[in-house]
């Protein structure tokens, strides 16, 4: 697996096969966050999720994630793997695995990553209730 | 000169469609191919300042020039961070 990792999938993404195939002898620590779809938003009760992408744009967005992180902080390798499609409840819809000789700069880099996913890559996600659907608009594109 | 537009998100619900085929004029900017976009919904054009351009993959300012055969992007605002939820630290 490539030091910089990234991948838009259709099918659930192999948390643990991500976080085996990323670590290494030298490694000391394995961060990995999920993000997962929620069963409620803002006091409604949500159904599912459907996320789309620019998936071209997207890749090349995480891509640079990763590398930023990497070129920031001393860790390891990074994985960002985001799905796409219909999510239900409990499903993962990003992982980011991050490998590290210590654990501090891997929570970092991590929790770095992911806001940045969050902000700036090109990927939409509408939430479906039971009386309508919603696309979340939290923020205007960051560059 | 004939460019590639892609809708995302909302943009692509009030557009109608995923993508399409535009014909500009020569020298056309982002800007205005947004414009003549707008002009045809209006919806769209209540989203001109959340609404983020990309030309061939890469997010660009309005006046930046078209070419023929580009792909250009409407990017609609994207999740971001759960609100209210960004400093839990303690004591803050």
């Amino acid at each position: 697996m490539p030091p910089e990792y990234v991948q838009i999938v259709r099918a659930p993404i192999d948390v643990a096969g991500l976080a085996a195939g990323l670590r290494r002898g030298e490694d000391g620590a394995v961060v990995v966050f999920e993000g997962i779809v929620r069963s409620h938003s803002g006091g409604r009760t949500t159904l599912y999720l459907e996320y789309e992408g620019y998936e071209a744009m997207a890749l090349e967005q995480m891509r640079a994630i990763a590398g930023e992180a990497r070129a920031r902080w001393p860790i390891d390798r990074m994985a960002i793997v985001h799905r796409l499609g219909r999510l239900e409840i409990g499903e993962t819809s990003i992982a980011i695995v991050v490998t590290s000789a210590h654990r501090a700069p891997a929570f970092d880099a991590c929790r770095h990553a992911i806001d940045r996913v969050k902000k700036s890559v090109a990927i939409w996600k509408k939430e479906y209730f039971a009386d309508g659907a919603v696309w979340v608009e939290g923020e205007v594109i960051q560059p | 000169m004939r460019v590639k537009v892609l809708f995302f998100g909302r943009v692509k619900e009030i557009v109608g469609r995923a993508e399409e085929t535009a014909d500009v004029e020569d020298g056309a900017d982002l800007g205005s191919l947004f414009h003549s976009y707008a002009r045809r919904f209006p919806q769209l054009a209540e989203m001109e300042r959340s609404t983020v351009l990309a030309r061939n993959q890469k997010i660009a300012g309005r006046s930046e020039c078209l070419a023929d055969g580009d792909e250009v992007a409407f990017l609609p605002p994207v999740s971001g961070g759960s609100p209210g939820v960004r400093d839990f630290s303690p004591g803050t």
